[in-house]
């Protein structure tokens, strides 16, 4: 292992790590990265299409080609960027995309067949026949090109959300980010610092320039002390600001635990939601290379990413010989002289411009050119062209600087174009992004450490006067000044491959023909030919092949325009973004107040929207759940059933204008209803259709409780929040949902008097004194309040009892010990739904949003002597004329089966949409008629008692002669409610 | 005949308590809840109801807005009455509705004052803590479930969730706070 | 996005349900069938300023009259719309 002298790594403590299978060490403070490269490691990977060899480029979050699968088992992420990941002892990863092993990919015959893979292949060649693609051409291309694999195993780890609030966002703590993080902490506002890396210094921590004449560390370290020690800054590190979203808020994902062998008791991500007052935009710049003939070849990288390594990761970039270096600009120079000062042998500065000058004691081949590379698993030599003709360097590395990208990502989102800058030869932050946002240091063109230290301070004072805050002082450190000089050449031409889009495998080929094939605008170039689309997004890529097109367009490349920036910046998992719980508490549950009971007695419980019902109660004995539903259906029929009937929704409704309030919301008359009594209610939608149903009780002369399907309790209440604020305000009205505040029993069947008359207190319970659709307070079980409507939904005799829902437990059990001798027995939402269809009761089958009132028989609720929501739209024409009707239907055959959503015919009708005479909406077996029965919509329903028609299922191939008959298979004459 | 056995709203007959770090989580059953909605033309009460977005105490019962023209009265100590008969005298001009069983309260101490409150509220809530101090109260969301907060002083926070979701409530609290603990 | 709520500030939109276009406050007294087949069925569709109804359900339950340009999503300003409603009652008495 052969590290240089100096940089930011701990080599008091060795990490054992492996690659492949192979055993390495590295130190704290490297990246996986760093220690491969430290360990001489240069092929880590093979291309996405043609499996060609590829080695580390770049040493940040824009790398194309390190992409590892990192970790084992369920924990295995593949596509992890070997330049993100942090290095921890005992930290393993493998190589990806290959067939074989890394050094020898079965799978690289692909690059031999490259002319058949250029850009648009897929689209020319496997378009025929079509069903080959779904079944053989799509599976085959997805094993040959493509990324890791998935565990395919559950995520042992959690994750969590978490909410931050802040006067000023940073992002980027480097120099700029640095800067104005300390002028806007001096200044007292409330700052949140986000940085990609482990480490605050970004740039600062890869170049060697002194800070006030001392390394750059010592005047970070010094910041980072003081920032840490100011209340009102909050610094993320770890931490990608991901998308800048509306007004202010950004995305970002902060990986807590991600550099830990495993989380332990932590979470492994944080997704934060940070709403910033103002932002400061500091996310650095992205170096860009130069496409050649084989530039792809391991040891080939960012010249940049070079100086990186050498001075942060005290990594030498080549050890099977010197390096060379290919720039367009001063930049690259400075890598040479720095990896020189490390004692890194310079072979040459390749030197694209025609005048250039070595910065030190190196060769410099001025106006000079790399055509090509050897080196099958990585880079041997390089042919280099110049004025004196051309030659073949032995080199172990090459680095590259084309110039550099701002990072304009964030600052372009919310399409906010960014604009070309002739002079920098670069595109910098445009008008139109996200309010509030700016761009300040290299993301902004002010790219050199005296610029960045200069521009964070000013994006601060900016920001800091649109707050109304003041700005103190802040003396910025001294730095050498410097010039990039970057010369617009963007590629060598030439007639082999040069890639421009490493990680999607696009050479500057592929781009000419797209220009051939007038896949011209950019964003169809991308589309064709896949530029920019993988997992990096092209950061290293997409201008250079703007460049490219632009200059086979021979438009500028401002004309030739950026495609849209979206968010996020670099990928996010998707663990982190649905956060919080997994499994039975990824969503609240709501339980009734008779849970507790319900689960002892043995219910199985079904989710009703968010809440956890009884579905039915198992007996000893009792193996399929017809048994039990049967069981109970019967039970309440012939003695008395005890149901937990709180979810449905309870508004109350107070006021002096109560009752005007509920006539206009209700379709039906409310005000009239006296007090002490309770009446159906059926809620339209103001086109006229049936919205909901349930129960107006009037307590009070200006105080009603009115209830509402349990689906529909939220939209319910805030419909009439609607209708008051909105609609009526002038009416007196207060309304005030109570659904969970009073745990409702529904006490069903012949025997429910009785029952009840044993946990009333003095309560006259019979049919004078309280007839049928009655209600009253009163007291149960010796002073417990309690409210008792006498309303059915079995069509038994029947009564619902409220109480505070902490008695509601103790109530079932109390109701259940004292109707033991009436056989009193607890029914699930399975026989409620049995008996409701014997009953005739529409339920949410029937309630679809199609249905008018008329349909179920209901038209004359509607009542036309006052408006309400919906009136007069249910009675124009259409609407109003529709002649289904609600019926039932049961079997001929009494052992043939009713099935719901079977269309109904006229006997002997072809059936096809034409003979569609309506459906069947709800449907079960009915002990009470000892036979499957439905309830269903049918055309003039109600003048069809008796006729035999189909109902057809032809999903199933099912056709059964069913008879029309009433929906109220049980009680028509409602005798039994009344009793 | 026998009373009816109160359950409290995490399903036993005794409240729940959770300690994890500077936190400690305690079920409270024992505090009235009655929302009050002023009828149209009517004087606010005598009772100390504060503005939007606070939390006031008085004399025997406490008072948070809950929108316009309304508010929650906490009732401590009255949660198996009728709060109603009580409270309807201090209360001309204004609708009552008891509120007791349709809440769950939660009330998070912290032994570390300030800080580990605030570090509690950064997970659970997206408010501005700015406005989350000693005083404040709001309605807001927390994994999906509504609440509503109170800042009862620097290290207290009481959260008021629906009965019905208090497991899930509970689950969700003590999570943020098994988690708070593990960043230390 | 932030919607400054009229008695609470700056609230998250997360915290509101979206209804549409504020006209929905404007409905037709009477029986007039063709008044209310235009106001449940027909709406603006502006790029621009679009006044629009919001309910602060997971907050104070009021419904706002919130301002929005719908090219930006710049938000104007945010009223209470009972407040919205009475005015326009008391402007047609």
């Amino acid at each position: 292992m052969t590290r240089l002298t100096g940089g930011l790594i701990d080599r008091s403590q060795s990490l054992s790590f492996t690659f492949d299978g192979t055993r390495y060490t590295g130190h704290p403070g490297d990246t996986l990265a760093s220690a491969l490269l430290a360990n001489g490691v240069r092929l880590v990977g093979r291309s996405f299409k043609y499996h060609r060899p590829r080695g580390i480029v770049a040493a940040g979050s824009e790398e194309p080609n390190a992409m590892v699968t990192l970790r084992e088992g369920a924990r295995a992420e593949p596509n992890t960027r070997a330049t993100m990941a942090e290095l921890f002892d005992g930290l393993s990863a493998r190589s990806q995309n290959h067939v074989g092993p890394l050094s020898f990919d079965m799978l690289a015959v692909n690059d031999l067949l490259s002319p058949f893979f250029a850009a648009g292949f897929y689209y020319k060649t496997f378009m025929w026949p079509r069903a080959f693609w779904e079944k053989l051409y799509e599976p085959a291309i997805r094993r040959a090109a493509g990324l890791g694999a998935l565990s395919e195993q559950a995520d042992p780890d959690a994750y969590d959300r978490g909410f931050l609030h802040c006067d000023l966002l940073i992002i980027g703590a480097g120099a700029a980010g640095l800067t104005a993080a300390l002028t806007a902490g001096r200044a007292g506002a409330r700052v949140v610092l986000a940085d990609e890396d482990f480490r605050l210094g970004g740039r600062l921590m890869a170049e060697s320039d002194l800070l006030d004449h001392a390394p750059a560390t010592q005047w970070i370290a010094s910041v980072e002390a003081e920032l840490r020690a100011l209340p009102n800054v909050r610094i993320l590190p770890r931490t990608t600001v991901f998308g800048a979203y509306d007004h202010g808020i950004y995305g970002a994902v902060e990986r807590v635990a991600d550099h830990l062998p495993t989380p332990g008791t932590l979470v492994r991500q944080t997704l934060w939601r940070i709403t910033a007052k103002r932002a400061v935009l500091a996310a650095g710049a992205t170096e860009r290379h130069i496409p050649f003939a084989d530039n792809d070849r391991p040891g080939v990288m960012l010249a940049g990413a070079m100086r990186a390594y050498a001075n942060r990761w005290a990594t030498a970039p080549g050890t099977k010989g010197p390096v060379a270096i290919f720039t367009n600009n001063d930049d690259g120079h400075r890598t040479a002289v720095d990896l020189m000062a490390k004692g890194v042998p310079i072979a040459a500065v390749i030197d694209a411009r025609a005048r250039s000058e070595a910065q030190g004691d190196y060769r410099v081949i001025a106006g000079g050119m790399v055509t090509g590379t050897r080196g099958r698993l990585g880079l041997r030599s390089i042919a280099v062209q110049h004025s004196g003709g051309s030659e073949s360097l032995s080199v172990g590395a090459l680095g590259v600087s084309g110039g550099w990208n701002p990072n304009v990502h964030l600052a372009s989102h919310h399409r906010g174009r960014p604009v070309w800058d002739e002079a920098r030869l670069a595109f910098l932050p445009g008008q139109g992004g996200p309010g509030g946002l700016i761009a300040a240091g290299a993301c902004a063109g002010q790219g050199s450490t005296v610029d960045a230290l200069a521009d964070g301070h000013r994006a601060a004072v900016q920001a800091l006067a649109d707050l109304g805050l003041t700005a103190p002082a802040l003396a910025l450190p001294h730095a050498h000044p410097r010039a990039e000089n970057t010369a617009p050449i963007w590629h060598v031409p030439g007639k082999r491959r040069a890639w421009v889009d490493f990680q999607n495998d696009v050479t500057v080929k592929d781009i000419a023909l797209a220009h051939q094939e007038n896949m011209r605008p950019v964003e169809h170039l991308k589309r064709w030919t896949t530029l920019g689309m993988a997992t990096d997004q092209g950061k290293t890529a997409n201008v250079t092949a703007l460049a490219v097109m632009a200059e086979l367009t021979g438009k500028s490349i401002p004309q030739t325009g950026t495609t849209i920036f979206r968010p996020p910046y670099t990928g996010v998992s998707l663990g982190v973004l649905g956060g919080g719980d997994t499994g039975t508490n990824f969503r609240p549950r709501r339980l009734t107040p008779t849970h507790t009971w319900a689960k002892a007695q043995g219910a199985v419980f079904v989710e009703v929207g968010p809440w956890m019902r009884a579905q039915y109660f198992v007996r000893p004995g009792e193996t399929y759940w017809r048994q039990s539903v049967d069981r109970e259906v019967l039970a309440v029929r012939s003695g008395v059933g005890l149901c937990d009937v709180t979810t449905l929704g309870k508004i109350d409704v107070q006021g002096a204008d109560a009752g005007l309030f509920l006539d206009r919301v209700y379709a039906n008359a409310m005000a009239s209803l006296k007090v002490g009594m309770v009446r159906y209610g059926l809620m339209l939608r103001e086109d006229g259709t049936l919205y909901d149903d349930g129960t107006c009780a009037r307590l009070a002369e200006d105080h009603y409780v009115v209830t509402t399907t349990t689906a529909n309790a939220g939209p319910v209440y805030a419909q009439m929040e609607f209708a008051r604020q909105c609609l009526w305000p002038d009416l007196d009205v207060q309304l005030i949902s109570t659904t969970d505040a009073w745990a409702q029993i529904a006490v069903a069947g012949p025997k429910a008097r009785a029952l009840l008359e044993r946990v009333v207190d003095g309560f006259d319970l019979s049919n004078e004194a309280f007839p049928f659709m009655a209600c009253a307070p009163l007291t149960v079980c010796g002073g417990t309040r309690a409210r008792l409507f006498r309303i059915s939904f079995s069509g038994e005799l029947a009564y619902e009892l409220a109480v505070p829902a902490r008695y509601g437990n103790a109530l079932m059990a109390r109701l259940m010990e004292l109707g033991a001798d009436l056989g009193a027995t607890p029914y699930g939402t399975e026989a409620l739904g049995v008996m409701r269809i014997e009953k005739g009761h529409a339920a949410g089958a029937e309630l679809t949003g199609q249905t008018t009132a008329q349909m179920l028989g209901l038209g004359k609720m509607v009542s036309k002597k006052k408006d309400a929501i919906g009136a007069v739209m249910s009675r124009r024409g259409g609407l109003g004329d529709d002649s289904r009707r609600l019926v039932g239907l049961v079997p001929l055959d009494a052992s043939h089966t009713v099935t719901p959503g079977a269309h109904l015919f006229t006997a002997g009708a072809h059936p096809s949409m034409d003979s569609d005479q309506g459906w069947v909406t709800s449907a079960a077996y009915s002990p009470h008629v000892g036979s499957s029965i439905g309830l269903a919509f049918l055309e003039r329903g109600d003048e069809r008692m008796g006729e035999v028609i189909t109902a057809a299922n032809p999903l199933q191939g099912q056709s059964v002669a069913v008879k029309v008959v009433s929906a109220h298979f049980v009680d028509p004459e409602g005798g039994r409610l009344r009793a | 005949m026998l009373d009816l056995i109160p359950l409290c709203a995490l399903g036993a007959t005794t409240p729940q308590e959770f300690r994890q770090g500077a936190l400690t989580l305690t079920e409270m059953p024992e505090t009235g809840l009655v929302s009050l909605t002023l009828q149209r033309g009517a004087a606010r009460p005598a009772l100390d109801l504060p503005e939007p977005g606070f939390w006031a105490a008085g004399a025997g019962h406490a008072a948070f807005w809950t929108g316009p023209g309304q508010w929650f009265i906490e009732l401590p100590g009255r949660a198996q009455e009728d709060p109603i008969p009580f409270l309807a005298p201090q209360a001309p001009g204004c609708s009552l509705t008891e509120q007791t069983d349709g809440w769950v309260l939660f009330e998070l101490q912290s032994s570390q004052g300030a800080e580990a409150i605030e570090a509690f509220l950064e997970h659970a809530v997206n408010l501005d803590l700015c406005k989350m101090g000693p005083g404040r109260a709001t309605r807001s969301v927390i994994e999906h479930m509504g609440v509503y907060l109170l800042r009862r002083s620097d290290d207290r926070l009481a959260i008021w969730g629906m009965r019905s979701a208090a497991e899930s409530l509970w689950h969700a609290l003590t999570t943020l706070a098994r988690r708070q603990s593990a960043r230390g | 996005m932030l919607i400054p709520h009229p008695l609470l500030g700056l609230r998250d939109a997360q915290e509101f349900t979206y209804l549409g276009d504020a006209s929905l406050i404007d409905r037709p007294e009477g029986s007039d069938e063709a008044a209310l087949a235009d106001y449940v069925y027909l709406r603006d569709n502006p790029a621009g300023l679009h006044r629009e109804l919001w309910f602060h359900e997971q907050g104070d339950r009021s419904w706002l009259v919130v301002t929005r340009n719908t090219l930006t999503h710049e938000i104007v300003s945010a009223e209470l719309a009972r407040d919205v409603a009475l005015a326009r009652k008391e402007g047609v008495a």
